[in-house]
């Protein structure tokens, strides 16, 4: 997240904690906050039930009752797909393609947030106006010609050819949360090792690779989910159907299968949950990362 | 919307906290390396090394095919073997007269204005209300986020699944007496965009809410106590204080949703398909260049509509940056 | 599962059944040599993803790697409306299929084009060549040159459930546009959409288009549109004008926009096979679609066929029939043994396996003996009689042309666009591309 820094708050070390959270009188409208909560996950997470309940249904209960809970329970859809080797090799292949491109875009991202933030030097500014302007290219615009180059090197129908991509187009996102974490290290500590000795490539690798693992997580989890996510780029670049990730996995689950609803959901709702376990154990890591790139 | 974050200026990021010049405290530093004027071959060596990688991996997959988009956007070429009909700006022009564009244009104006104006404000409201301290704040934070996380083509599959007309929307609403208000969500051209706005809204109000929230986690203590001793009630305290405070991570926010809304694809591409989104009122830019480019074998015209889907999310956003951010980036400019 | 539309056709021209004499196939005997030694592997897409014809498929690759032990073929279904796409995709980046399902028309000539088929005219066996007969090969054929192998016989018509109609109190079969329109009046009463529509997928909409111009234009004028995309002559405009009349009477299932042709038992096939439709304008793969979407997955028992009736007015033939056949390709640089397995699927067990996997007319004559479905017995008496038989528009246009024309089409039936759009349509596309 950019860094705004707001005139409230100062340089990271100095004045009362700042990520304080509000000590509010409990009680103080306490039901209607949990009302609004109620609400609010209600709402989010209503689809997201349906779908994992639709998958313990079977197509004449849905047909005949399209928003009852599985009546009885079926098991069958569910235990189908987790039996069946086309589902796990998604997993594989999404799973390969999302770490192999979080891990480079964090030591990536990490080393060049690093130079951008620390050192000073002529082009500097440039360097960090290219990787901005990089938003601008969302891998919609660059998909034709991302999709020539790809078949040029060879990397067509290969794992390789969307990770490199994804790598290339989440370090924009990487560096400009980055930065500013990196920015954030004092100064002092810089000095510190200077005088101990220490180079600043040491610097580098002792302290700065230590303090900057909060915004590391969180561009790493950002990296992650949207190369989980990503469907355009497979979409063009994958054919074969032991390539495919989980997201074209699901679409082409989908139409193959569009008989059988209850075994959609059952198939759609499995592949909810891997991005939602990854979620739920970074969850706090991802707010925290949040708070800490929102405040600079 | 894809997960691009927020574009901060240079100039912002140089003033954040521990860079500006003459905060460093301490003793001015023996060691040469820091000094301003002229870097040593060392240093460019870290920089060359440290950078190296990450600057070629953005030139060659991300610089150099817009580039070629650019290139390829010239020609009328059907995709094998290499471009030999050029045809200068005429794409262009195509593309500009085109009404399918226009429509496409059009829409994607108005899911930008909606986002901000659904999004917006129903996560400000739960933000403030969520905002206090309650039991299992964590867990809330968690299952508000959990649409963000989800995929667009499994959000898309899962919704167009409820969305049909003998579906689970419709069943529920008969079921609860509403039965006059089912409708073919779908197909029908005055209804679509709307559900569109619907699952939009669904999916990306949980990642507001989890921003305005870190947001005002950075407003002090101290001002709201300040202002409960003056007697202002909480809601005045939010009104008066912590959404004028909260304004640079709102305009943060607004501007993620407009490039996100601007480059919608999947969601509109799974649930209505190659074929009929125009029909239903919710194509966008980005599935018009699909459908008449790729799908159609015109990629020097597909190249084409990428490059102006570039050029006006690039004019929007400096247009943007200059006249909206500005404001966030002026104070922080002082010792500049 | 079931093929879709007609392909394998001459690109140059609305193939006629006529007497046109097929410029003369490769006559040396050149039967495929699996003498090149050493093992190959071929990859072959198909676009039958469920039931009995995927079934179908796998047996028939596993037969020929029987027969041929060195030859190890990967087959892959791709989902009918993924086959274009994808198939360009892979045969621009050079990592084309071996063999491959073709639609012929425009948009085997596209690939002709670019050097992406391969040219089997002296790979094609005499025996073959005598099972399929003289028209059938000409349909596959550019210039003299055959690129490809029809597989089967899929003309389209209106297929109806025989229970519905006598429900509804409709007896014959319609011939012509009034007994149309008054069926579908009466089918309205039964509860049951009168006819079912998979416009979401653009071309089942289209398809309505194309006969009503099948009907209005003579063959010269479809001729020359193939020819050169000149779509100025006025029959244009009156089939656009009739297909506004009938849609006018609002024979189409509720939501059509939004119901796909061939995917689940929503579609429009499903529709059919659930009777909650009773009609459906569809090409001759329709039965073994329908066969999948039952809810016993057999066949539909009271399935009926008639052709397209006839239009007052038109300067077509009433008795023209459009469609024509599925097949298979081989690319560029596919080994010698692809051509092997296209002469294999067309000998006459695979084409009886293919016949009673996909329920669709095999186009080998002697295989043709052992359908006994009168439904498809009605549909290959349409074909022999009909005068020409012209293939799919979109398919002779090719993807950027068609597309567009497809998408006019279903913006006219959704009351967003009027028939001069179509025609617009059209023309701004071949500004694109």
């Amino acid at each position: 997240m950019a860094a705004i820094a707001e005139s409230t708050s100062g340089p990271v070390t100095a004045s009362a904690p700042p990520r304080g959270k509000p000590r509010k009188d409990s009680g103080r409208g306490s039901p209607v906050v949990y009302f609004a909560a109620l609400v609010l996950i209600a709402l989010m997470l209503g689809p997201v039930l349906y779908i994992i309940t639709g998958g313990f249904r079977t197509n004449s209960q849905i047909t005949s009752n399209p928003a009852a809970l599985p009546n009885p329970w079926v098991f069958a859809n569910y235990t189908e797909v987790l039996t069946s080797s086309t589902f796990w090799r998604q997993v594989g292949n999404s799973t390969i393609s999302a770490l192999a491109t979080t891990i480079a875009v964090v030591v990536l991202g990490v080393m060049a947030s690093y130079v951008l933030a620390r050192y000073q030097f002529r082009g500097r500014g440039a360097m960090y106006a290219l990787f901005a302007a990089g938003l601008m290219f969302p891998i919609t615009v660059a998909i034709t010609p991302l999709y020539i180059l790809v078949k040029n090197l060879g990397l067509v129908n290969t794992l390789p050819g969307i990770i490199l991509p994804q790598i290339a187009f989440a370090l924009p996102t990487t560096i400009i949360i980055l930065v500013p974490f990196l920015q954030a290290i004092p100064k002092e500590l810089e000095e510190a090792a200077a005088i101990d000795r220490c180079s600043r490539l040491g610097f580098f690798w002792r302290m700065v690779l230590p303090l900057s693992v909060p915004g590391v997580i969180t561009t790493g989890i950002l990296a992650f989910i949207g190369a989980w996510n990503s469907y355009l780029l497979p979409l063009f670049i994958l054919n074969d159907q032991d390539t495919f990730t989980l997201p074209l996995g699901v679409q082409a689950f989908a139409s193959q299968y569009s008989v059988d609803t209850a075994k959609v959901l059952a198939f759609t709702s499995l592949s909810m949950i891997p991005a939602l376990v990854f979620f739920s154990l970074f969850e706090r890591r991802i707010v925290g990362g949040l708070t800490g790139a929102v405040k600079g | 919307m894809s997960s691009n974050f927020g574009a901060e200026t240079l100039a912002v990021a140089e003033n954040a906290p521990g860079n500006r010049p003459g905060t460093g405290g301490g003793a001015q530093a023996p060691p040469p390396s820091r000094s301003r004027p002229g870097i040593g071959w060392r240093q460019r060596l870290e920089i060359a090394l440290l950078s190296g990688p990450a600057i070629i991996m953005f030139l060659a997959f991300v610089i150099f095919p817009v580039l070629m988009a650019a290139y390829y956007g010239f020609y009328r070429w059907k995709g094998f073997g290499p471009p030999t009909n050029f045809v200068g700006l005429q794409n262009y022009v195509t593309i500009l007269q085109d009404s399918l564009f226009q429509e496409a244009l059009w829409h994607n104006a108005v899911i930008v204005v909606l986002s901000l104006v659904f999004q917006g404000p129903i996560a400000i409201g739960f933000a403030l209300l969520l905002n206090q301290k309650v039991r299992g704040q964590s867990l809330i934070r968690v299952l508000i986020f959990v649409p963000y996380v989800i995929a667009e083509v499994i959000v898309g599959t899962g919704w167009s699944l409820m969305l049909q007309t003998n579906g689970a929307v419709n069943a529920v609403l008969r079921s609860i007496g509403l039965g006059a208000l089912t409708s073919d969500w779908l197909a029908n051209p005055d209804l679509a965009i709307w559900t569109l706005m619907l699952i939009l809204t669904w999916k990306y109000v949980g990642f507001a809410v989890i921003l305005f929230l870190a947001g005002m986690q950075n407003i002090p203590e101290e001002l709201s106590e300040a202002a409960a001793v003056d007697g202002a009630s909480y809601w005045q305290t939010q009104w008066r204080i912590t959404l004028p405070l909260l304004g640079p991570t709102i305009r943060i926010w607004a501007f993620l949703s407009i490039i996100g809304a601007l480059q919608l694809f999947d969601l509109v591409y799974i649930i209505w398909g190659q074929y009929v989104s125009s029909t239903a009122g919710v194509s966008t830019m980005a599935t018009y260049m699909v459908t008449e480019g790729r799908n159609a074998g015109n990629y020097g015209y597909g190249n084409a509509v990428a490059v102006v889907l570039f050029l006006i999310s690039m004019v929007i956003a400096l247009v943007y940056q200059r006249f909206v951010l500005r404001r966030d980036t002026q104070g922080a400019l002082g010792g500049r | 599962m079931a093929s879709r539309k007609a392909l394998a056709v001459a690109a140059a021209v609305a193939s006629s059944m006529s007497l046109v004499a097929c410029g003369g196939g490769g006559n040396e005997e050149s039967g495929g040599t699996s003498s090149s030694g050493g093992p190959v592997t071929m990859t072959f897409w198909h676009n039958a993803t469920t039931g009995p014809g995927k079934a179908f498929w796998d047996k028939t690759v596993a037969d020929f790697q029987t027969a041929n032990p060195n030859v190890t073929i990967e087959a892959q279904s791709i989902q009918n409306e993924e086959l274009d796409g994808k198939l360009q995709t892979a045969l621009n980046s050079g990592s084309a299929p071996d063999i491959f399902f073709q639609r012929g028309g425009g948009k085997m000539a596209a690939m002709v084009e670019a050097g992406q088929v391969k040219d089997i005219t002296d790979a094609i066996t005499p025996e073959t060549k005598q099972a399929l007969g003289e028209a059938a090969l000409a349909s596959a054929q550019i210039e003299g040159k055959t690129y490809s192998v029809p597989v089967s016989i899929l003309p389209g018509g209106l297929w109806y459930s025989k229970d519905l109609f006598k429900k509804a109190g409709v007896d014959a079969t319609p011939t012509t546009m009034d007994e149309l329109n008054a069926a579908v009046t009466k089918l309205k009463d039964t509860g049951a959409a009168p006819i079912a529509l998979g416009a979401k997928d653009a071309w089942p909409a289209a398809h309505w288009y194309y006969f009503f111009a099948l009907r209005s234009c003579s063959k010269a004028t479809l001729d020359a549109a193939a020819a050169d995309k000149n779509f100025s002559d006025p029959c244009w405009t009156k089939a656009g004008e009739d297909l506004k009349a009938f849609a006018d009477t609002k024979p189409f299932n509720e939501g059509f926009l939004t119901t796909s042709a061939q995917q689940g038992a929503g579609s429009s096939a499903g529709l059919l096979a659930n009777h909650k439709a009773s009609m459906e304008l569809m090409g001759a793969w329709n039965p073994g679609v329908i066969a999948s979407l039952t809810p016993d997955t057999k066949p539909l028992p009271d399935l009926g066929f008639f052709p397209f009736p006839a239009v007052p007015g038109g300067q077509g033939d009433p008795a023209a029939i459009m469609g024509g056949t599925d097949g298979y390709s081989c690319s560029a640089d596919a080994p010698p043994q692809c051509s092997d397995f296209l002469n294999f699927i067309l000998t006459k067990d695979v084409q009886e396996g293919y016949y009673k996997g996909f329920q669709a007319l095999p186009v080998n004559k002697e295989a043709q003996g052992v359908v006994k479905e009168d439904y498809l017995k009605a549909v290959l008496d349409a074909y022999n009689a009909a005068p020409y038989v012209s293939l799919w528009l979109d398919t002779i246009y090719g993807q950027n042309v068609g597309n567009a024309l497809n998408v006019g089409v279903v913006n006219l039936l959704a009351g967003k666009g009027d028939v001069a759009g179509i025609i617009e349509a059209v023309n701004a596309a071949a500004a694109k591309g």
